[in-house]
Formats: C-alpha cells, structure tokens, sequence
C-alpha cells in the first residue's frame, strides 16, 4: 500500500485518529463489521481540517456510513461523529443543551481563523492529555431528558437514501438500484443543516422534541375527592416498597403501598386527599428511583367487570388490580356531562342485547350494521348510520338515545386502541386535538336499541361528548360512539 | 529515409470461415466505443466493452477448446493479434473461474479489503440478488450459477 508521506503530521494540527467516537445506531447491529480507515481524507463539515474518515456498513440494509466531523469538534460537543447527535442520550445537541441547561455555544468560535485556533488548541491540549474541562461529564441526569433519550438503537437512520430518479419517475436501475425507491418525506423538517445541528441553533427537529416535552402533561387532581391514591408505572425489580415509601413519605402520611410486580406497577395511598395531591404535584415529572423514571398518575377504584368487546383495553384496566390511571377516564369526565355514576367504569358493562332491542321496538335491527357488540359492530353500525338517525326524529340529534348502550362501548374502543400504559401520557394529548376533526364526519349515532329510555336522552348529551373526546384519545378508531359528536 | 518493414499479415487457413463473425464483433465494439454516454452512469458506458471483449474471447475459446473447430496456429494467431485476450481466456482454463467477466472483478488490489468484486459470489450465497457489478455490468460470473 502506498504510504503518503507527509510532513509531520502533528505539526499540521492535522487530526490522527484510531476509532471514530460513534453511537450505537450508526455503528450498526452486525458484531463483525469492516471498517476503513483513511487518514486526511476529508475535512471536518464544521471546522474545514482535514482529518481521519472511517467508513463502514452498519449492518446489512444500511448504506454505508462515514464519519463527518473530526473527534475534535466530537468531543467539543460530546456527539457522534456521523449523526451529530449526543451519545449518552441520542438527542440532538439543541434538545440535550436546554434539557440540561448547558451553554457552550459562547466558547467556542464559529468563524475562521478563531474556529481553527481553538479547535487547534483544544487538540493540542487534549493529545498533551490535559484534562480540559468537559461539562458532559459532570451533569446530572434530568427527568426530562430521561423522558426524551432514545434507549434502543434507531436503525431506520442508516437505511439508503430515497432515489431521486425515482422521485421524477425515471429510474432505469430498477431491481439493482440501491437507494430506496420511495417518495422523500417532505415538510420542515427535511430542511437542516450540519452547523445548526452541531452548534445547537435552529434545528428542527430539536424545536419539535422540546415542543413535544413541553406538552406532556402534569397531573391534574381528579374530581372525585375521596382518592388518595397514586399510580405509579414502569416499575422494575430493583425498586422496592421502601424506596417508594422513602420518596413519597415527605409529601403526606402513607396510609398503604401495594406493589403489582407482575404489572410492573404499585399503588401508594395517602391517609390525606392533601397529602396525595401534594406528593403528585411535586413527584409528578420527576419521579425518578434508582434513575429509573417511573410514572405517576392517579388511581381509581376500579369496576371489577372485564367487557368482552374492549377486552384488550379492559384487559389492560383489570389488570392494574383495583386502580386504573385515572387520568385517561377524567378527562373523558371532564367533557362528559351528567355521567352520574358511571364514574367508576373502568371496564363497561354491556347491557344485555335483548333489554335494549325492547326499549325501542320501533328501531329497525335489520339495518346496516345492526348492533353487534363488537367494536366492529359498532363502527359499522355507526356508518351506516346516517339515514337512520334522520329517520328516528324523535331521537334528540346531538345524542344518540342508545346511548346507554354506546357509553360503555366508546370505553373500550379509545382503550382498545390505547397503546400501553407507558404511553398514557400522549393520550392527553390526542383527546384535546383529534377530538374534533374526526368527529366531523361521523354519522349520527344509530338510533339502536339503548339500555334505558329515560337514562338514554339524558345521558346521551353527556356521553354524545364524550365520545368525542375519549375516541379522539384512542389513535383514529371509529367506534360508533363518536359519532354522537358530530351532532353536536 | 530507411525503408521501414511492415510485416503484413499473413492469414492461416480456416481464417474465411472465422473471419465474418470476427469482423462483426470487431464493428459492434467500434460501435460501442462511440456510442455517446448520455444517460448513462460513468461506469455504466464502459460496461459494452467488457461486455464485447468478453464476447469476442469467448468466441475463440469456444471454438479452439471447446468445440475444437480451428487450428492451433490459427488460435495462436488470432490471440496474436488481439482478436481474443488471452489473458482472459487463461483464467477461463482455471477451475472456478470458467465463467469470468474480466480481469477486473477478480483483482484484489482494486477492492476494498483485498476482496474481489460481488458479481464472483455465488447466487445462493448473496444477500442482494439482482447486483450489476461497478466494474463491468457483471449480474453474476461464479461457475455455479
């Protein structure tokens, strides 16, 4: 192999190195990766010196990756050489920065000759093995960048590039076209640039995340005033009964802490409404055990009877043994009037088909999509719902009468479509923003069978909202429950 | 000046019956060679003259090896004036590489850690199916497919 001599290379400031500093993802899956490495190859996209570029395959549907910055600018900012993204959290720098309030953007020089002096320097100091000052190092972990943090590797990042003869139509390679034949995902995020990124200015996608963590919710109180009790989720082995004893003592007097291991779960109830309200307003974001981040939420006394329908969702509710996350049902509360007394349903029950098909003798069960108590059902029967419920004028429009029947039903589509309980989190979101636009266009409920007549008008403006609300929760079901909304 | 000799070109016999097909390939090549490159990859418009060269080579090697119709002196002319590669046709003697693309694809010192170009993998043992090789369009030249 030819040896390019050059003049001393330390003399230059040229960068050497021997292993490009990269993260998890953009090395790849594949423990047997060939990587090559070649000294002087390119120059640094932030600091323009030439330095050493290793290029490899991370894995066997990627494309090959290389490095981009030189380890000075790397170590300057604690990220990766190829993705520009920290490496402890795999956040970008802007997100990790105002997480954790670090500002290093004063120190370091953007423009020319200053950018290289320091970066000279900073290097010089570092082969000298001067221990410089690193802020990486020394900070705490945060909860909101423990919320924010990717924890596995995200491999859909080394994939090809998208074929821009493809885009136009026109690419003659066909078959044995490496890139990825598949329209580009267009909007403001595509727009970013390596400067940005690395300096922490103006980067898209960091303004999403933080918009994002800004928005996750904090606990609210619920309205039935006799809980005293709070849900805490993501629970592992190393946390025990005294460690939550010991964080959540200081707010109140604990009356009981009931650990749910195989739910990775556990229930600590207050002897004070104050004292539980006290302790999730403080510990709500930042519980954080043994650095593992834990959720909190309110419980609530649980309807013991799984329905069949929901039964993914209310599998789930049972399953939280005697308290569900209260959060999810009060909102739904919140928009629901005159629930009187469904409150506690966490699993609803289905009244039995054949009472409601008595109550209204005169609705047609040969319609389309005829009640079956199945979310199918119901969704069906939802659609096909338009001419019947201008067919039933008596039924008051905004809500459906059978709504008795429907108001356990739109439990458990919005939990059936629930991800897990980790993620209840985002449903505060969904229920507030999709409520309204997919609601538009339900059709009336159907005028079904509802279990009772009287309860049904009345109750029915409530859970005509409801659904609304609790459906938009569930991410775009469309249970026939909703459709009660668009009436409104 | 000095009279230069030119040695002029003294045919063999059996020449009349290869020379039509030679002249043919030797028109395509030309062809080939001035071709215009548009719409087509950098590496994609040398493809056709590997693709010809190898042709070209194949033909002679068939007919002396294989099917034994010409003459060992009309062979060993034809190789002599570059009708054939005989570089090429002494790998095709080599078990394992009887069906060769060129001599680029198995040349070490022009790949990346010292390998030799994909198309010499077999197919059952690729991981991508369909490749055409950067050097010469190769879709695949090990002996067993």
């Amino acid at each position: 192999m030819a040896h390019r001599l050059l003049r001393d290379a330390e003399a230059d400031g040229w960068e050497r190195s021997d292993f490009p500093i990269i993260c998890e993802s953009c090395l790849g899956d594949n423990p047997y990766v060939r990587m090559t490495r070649a000294l002087y190859d390119k120059e640094c996209k932030i600091c323009q010196r030439p330095f050493t570029v290793f290029r490899w395959r991370p894995g066997r549907d990627a494309r090959y990756k290389k490095t981009e910055i030189c380890q000075t600018c790397c170590k300057l900012k604690n990220v990766c050489q190829v993705c520009l993204l920290d490496l402890e959290y795999g956040l970008p720098v802007q997100v990790r920065d105002t997480a954790l309030s670090i500002n290093s953007n004063d120190t370091i020089p953007k423009s020319d000759v200053n950018r290289e002096y320091f970066a000279e320097e900073h290097d010089r100091r570092a082969r000298a093995g001067l221990d410089y000052e690193s802020s990486y190092g020394k900070v705490q972990s945060n909860d909101t960048i423990l919320k924010l943090q990717r924890t596995t590797p995200y491999y859909k990042r080394n994939r090809a590039h998208v074929c821009s003869f493809y885009i136009r139509g026109e690419c003659t390679r066909g078959a044995e076209c490496p890139y990825r034949h598949e329209m580009p995902v267009t909007g403001e995020l595509s727009q970013q640039n390596i400067k940005d990124r690395y300096y922490g200015v103006n980067d898209p996608v960091a303004l999403k995340l933080l918009n994002k963590a800004g928005e996750m919710p904090s606990l609210e109180p619920p309205e039935d005033e006799s809980i005293k009790t709070l849900y805490v989720g993501g629970l592992d082995a190393r946390v025990t009964e005294q460690d939550l004893r010991d964080h959540f003592y200081a707010h109140g007097e604990i009356e009981s802490v009931r650990m749910v291991l195989q739910r990775a779960c556990a229930f600590v109830t207050y002897t004070t409404r104050e004292g539980a309200e006290k302790a999730a307003e403080e510990l709500s974001n930042k519980l954080v055990i043994k650095g593992l981040r834990l959720k909190l939420m309110w419980g609530r006394p649980q309807a013991p009877k799984p329905e069949s329908e929901g039964s993914e969702a209310a599998a789930r509710q049972v399953a939280h043994s005697g308290m569900l996350p209260r959060a999810v049902i009060s909102q739904q509360q919140q928009q629901q009037q005159g629930q009187m007394g469904m409150q506690y349903y966490n699993a609803p029950i289905p009244p039995p088909p054949q009472q409601e098909r008595a109550y209204y003798p005169s609705m047609d069960p040969q319609r389309m999509g005829a009640l079956v108590h199945t979310q199918e059902g119901s969704s069906s029967g939802g659609q096909g719902e338009s001419k019947p419920g201008s067919s039933y004028p008596t039924m008051p429009p905004p809500p459906p009468p059978p709504h008795g029947q429907y108001y356990p039903q739109y439990y458990p589509p919005p939990y059936g479509y629930m991800p897990p309980p980790p993620a209840y989190q985002q449903q505060y979101q969904p229920p507030h923003q999709s409520a309204g636009p997919p609601q538009q266009y339900q059709h009336p409920m159907p005028v079904g069978p509802s279990a009772s007549s009287s309860s049904g008008p009345g109750g029915a403006s409530g859970s005509g909202q409801a659904p609304s609300t609790s459906s938009g929760a569930g991410p775009g079901p469309e249970p026939s429950a909703p459709e009660g909304s668009s009436q409104q | 000046m000095p009279k230069v000799k030119t040695s002029r070109v003294r045919y063999p016999e059996g020449w009349e019956l290869i020379e039509p097909t030679l002249r043919e390939l030797q028109a395509k090549m030309r062809e080939a060679e001035n071709d215009p490159h548009d719409g087509k990859r950098k590496c994609e418009a040398l493809w056709p003259i590997f693709k010809i060269e190898h042709q070209k080579s194949r033909y002679i090697f068939d007919l002396y090896h294989r099917r034994k119709e010409i003459s060992k002196e009309l062979y060993e002319f034809c190789l002599d004036q570059r009708y054939a590669d005989k570089n090429l046709i002494a790998k095709w003697k080599k078990p394992g590489y009887e069906r060769l693309c060129c001599l680029r694809c198995i040349q070490p010192r022009d790949h990346n850690f010292g390998t030799t170009c994909a198309c010499r993998v077999p197919k059952h043992l690729r991981e991508e199916k369909v490749i055409e090789c950067v050097h010469c369009g190769c879709r695949g030249c090990a002996s067993g497919d």
